[in-house]
């Protein structure tokens, strides 16, 4: 039960630190994409208002969307897999 | 210099690709011709290369091992150990000892009639060392020339590049956006204080100039 108990808190402390990662590396990338489209709009002589008033825009978006839910996967899929893998180990 | 980048990256290889030879799941193809059990002494330092299989086992000195011996495809013996792996490194997460041990015994056969099987494995088979690989599972093919394709293998090291390649993306992102803008900004911060050094310098200048060359009037 000790054995499970550090397992999993081992485990779930790496998954915390590289979903906190992966969070803000995904955020970043959007905020780079956004920050590119403008510029290329812009240069386009597209007019879609102030810069920073954009971006923040569609950080926004990006903020209640569901790419950003996504990330959720970096704790649910090795879950899933360490379930199978129980299974498969001691049941078949 | 270059022998000794080559030895670190030597080095570093071997030691990458031991720990995953020995870690990773492997399959022999084998024909079971008997089980034991041994008492073991664990307390030298070739303990790493046996499990403990709970919290108590990891205090004792020595205890019972149960081990599956084999003839290979090819001819060769193996001996592998039959050990629980528990909630610890490696993460088999291995508890069916007892009953693995079991399917072993069903499976034993002799030489005139053979009952091939694949025991899948992790670990190393050393007699110097007395050490044995850990036999996680096993189940009867048709013959010894099945074909196995190792899907966890590909799926554990496809994952790990993916894992690897998104840690260096997330690096150069974390270089790209915010490392570099505060280098830059340093940068101009420090030729903003040699501009001003410069005109303190020259407004510095002018004035000892005036004050030497009132001097030598």
């Amino acid at each position: 039960m000790i054995g499970f108990l550090r397992f999993a808190v081992i485990g779930l402390g790496a998954l915390t630190v590289l979903f906190w990662l992966v969070r803000i590396y995904a955020r970043s990338l959007r905020r780079e994409a956004l920050e590119e489209h403008w510029a290329r709009e812009s240069a386009a002589g597209v007019d879609l208002g102030p810069r920073d008033a954009y971006v923040e825009a569609g950080m926004d978006d990006y903020e209640h969307g569901l790419t950003r839910r996504l990330v959720w996967l970096v704790f649910l899929l090795p879950i899933a897999v360490f379930a199978v893998v129980v299974f498969v180990m001691n049941y078949r | 210099m270059r022998y000794v980048k080559w030895a670190f990256w030597t080095v570093i290889v071997l030691v990458v690709g031991g720990f995953l030879h020995y870690t990773l799941p492997q399959h022999d193809i084998v024909r079971v011709v008997g089980t034991y059990q041994e008492r073991q002494d664990l307390t030298d330092w070739t303990r790493i290369f046996w499990s403990t299989p709970d919290d108590q086992s990891g205090t004792l000195t020595n205890r019972d091992v149960q081990f599956i011996q084999a003839i290979r495809a090819n001819g060769k013996p193996m001996v592998y150990r039959n050990e629980d792996t528990g909630w610890r490194w490696p993460p088999y997460f291995k508890f069916d000892t007892a009953t693995l041990q079991t399917q072993a015994d069903d499976l034993r056969s002799t030489a005139e009639a053979p009952k091939w099987a694949v025991v899948t494995h992790y670990g190393w088979r050393n007699q110097f060392l007395s050490i044995f690989p850990n036999a996680v599972g096993i189940r009867p093919v048709a013959g010894p020339d099945v074909r196995i394709i190792p899907w966890v293998n590909i799926v554990i090291l496809g994952g790990l590049l993916v894992l690897i390649l998104l840690i260096r993306a997330m690096w150069r992102q974390f270089r790209e956006r915010t490392i570099e803008p505060l280098i830059d900004e340093a940068a101009d911060k420090w030729d903003e204080l040699g501009d001003r050094a410069e005109a303190m310098d020259g407004k510095a200048r002018g004035f000892w100039a005036r004050l030497v060359g009132r001097g030598r009037k």
